[in-house]
């Protein structure tokens, strides 16, 4: 929304602020290669969003639980060890399981272009591989979340 | 969801409703149903012990917390955990990485997690915390502990909020926590020293046991207590000066309502602050007037005085 300026810090901020879009990134399953997760959470931040990172190693039910507790618009996936379809479906399953519809899922990692309709038919889009422009992964996570928080309204 | 289905979830314990219903006193355009949430539940507040957690960034709070959390749960206690952020004055983002620390002892043991930024609002962060808590409090918690970051308005706020203010510090702060002391001394109803394992960590409690035994003394005795986090050595004797403080607050009648005050000054805040947005919307609507003042060279505050004058910028 556009309205009048305010200022804080030296920098002028819209007295009208839509509320940040809130981000849990997560490299859910056995996989420690999170330099690539790192850049996407400062990036994310720096597109303004909230962002949570769950850390090395948290099991699928954890993800879930935290995207819950935290009230996120969008959960970001990332996986490089090619437990993709096993551990982003587990992931998807668990939301259904316990009623969620109005939290985004995105993916993105070493994924064949041959997995990727499979992963869209759960609903996990974006599927980026290495490469990808940031602000290609930032709009794209803008979308989705504009899209599950118009399902939060309801 | 609707506001009275969030309540009911709130009062139920239900995770997702106490989580959207802390989005929604998070949001600072959402005063009107925040109220309508807190009105919905208040009756059922008052019951949690709130333990407000704060000190300087490293000193290893987080880990802390994810141990005194997973002690204080024993024994079929519910515990929340609340970690404020701060958000960037620039992008408006931030990262809130507190949860890392605590990962493995919450989903576990139950214990619910929330990180809230504070978003570079002024006030807002404070009204918001105090509203989560409450949320928290009607969803039967038994302990609530909220972590703050640093020294300043956050740690004045958190005296206000908390039951029971831990302030943890640290060995190797060296001529810091001179400075550090200044606004801290006052407020910690138990002090901790973090990191026991690492040298210097003696010269810390007995620095902070000479400043503590220079300040007038009160009711309460205020413990040093020395923590070993990795080893979760201390936590026994931490555990123990929590629950003692506890039922010290229960012999001071005045703490609720000095806490009520609070509230109501706060509320009164957020509505004036409300009023004030629509109030500068609708006045600063037209664009061509405010360009007309800029080309006729008026200084801002007369063109503020104008616009203030005839209620609108449309002139």
């Amino acid at each position: 929304m556009s309205g009048g300026m305010y200022l804080v810090d030296g920098k002028n901020l819209s007295l009208f602020k839509d509320k940040p879009i809130k981000v849990l990134l997560a490299k859910p399953g056995i996989d420690g290669h999170d330099r690539g997760v790192l850049v996407l959470a400062k990036a994310f931040r720096d597109a303004g969003m909230e962002v949570l990172y769950a850390g090395l190693l948290p099991t699928p039910e954890e993800v879930v639980d935290t995207a819950i507790n935290e009230d996120v618009d969008v959960i970001a996936l990332s996986l490089l060890n090619g437990a993709h379809l096993t551990v982003f479906r587990k992931i998807s399953e668990l939301l259904k399981k316990r009623g969620i519809d109005d939290i985004a899922v995105v993916g993105g990692g070493t994924i064949p272009d041959g997995d990727k309709p499979k992963l869209e038919k759960l609903g996990i889009t974006g599927n980026y591989g290495p490469g990808t422009p940031l602000s290609t992964i930032v709009d794209h996570i803008t979308a989705r979340a504009s899209e599950a928080r118009s399902r939060k309204m309801q | 969801m609707k506001i009275q289905d969030i309540i009911n979830g709130i009062l139920n314990g239900d995770r997702r409703s106490i989580a959207r219903a802390i989005s929604i006193v998070e949001d600072d355009e959402m005063v009107i149903e925040s109220s309508e949430v807190i009105k919905g539940i208040y009756n059922h507040t008052g019951r949690a012990h709130v333990i407000g957690i704060t000190g300087p960034p490293g000193i290893g709070k987080s880990t802390m917390i994810g141990r005194l959390a997973r002690i204080l749960s024993d024994g079929n206690k519910k515990v929340s955990v609340i970690a404020v952020d701060a958000s960037s004055p620039f992008s408006g983002g931030s990262l809130l990485g507190n949860r890392i620390r605590m990962q493995e002892s919450l989903t576990e043991n139950g214990i619910f997690m929330r990180s809230l930024a504070n978003r570079g609002m002024n006030g807002g962060l404070s009204r918001s915390t105090w509203d989560a808590v409450k949320i928290l409090d009607a969803a039967g918690n038994d302990y609530i502990i909220i972590e703050t970051v640093g020294a300043g308005q956050a740690d004045l706020d958190i005296v206000d909020l908390a039951d029971t203010v831990i302030v943890v510090l640290g060995p190797g702060l060296g001529d810091e926590i001179q400075a550090i002391k200044a606004g801290i001394m006052e407020i910690g109803d138990i002090f901790v020293v973090n990191k026991m394992d690492r040298d210097g960590s003696f010269l810390a409690m007995k620095d902070i046991q000479d400043s503590l035994a220079m300040t007038p003394q009160k009711e309460w005795k205020v413990p040093v207590i020395g923590l070993d986090s990795l080893k979760g050595k201390g936590y026994d004797e931490l555990v123990s000066e929590i629950m003692k403080h506890g039922e010290f607050n229960g012999s001071r009648p005045n703490i609720r309502l000095d806490r009520f005050m609070k509230e109501v000054e706060m509320a009164l805040q957020a509505e004036i602050r409300r009023q004030y947005l629509l109030e500068a919307r609708e006045l600063l609507k037209s664009k061509d007037a405010i360009a007309r003042f800029s080309g006729e060279k008026i200084d801002p505050y007369s063109a503020a005085m104008k616009i203030l004058r005839s209620g609108k910028a449309g002139l």
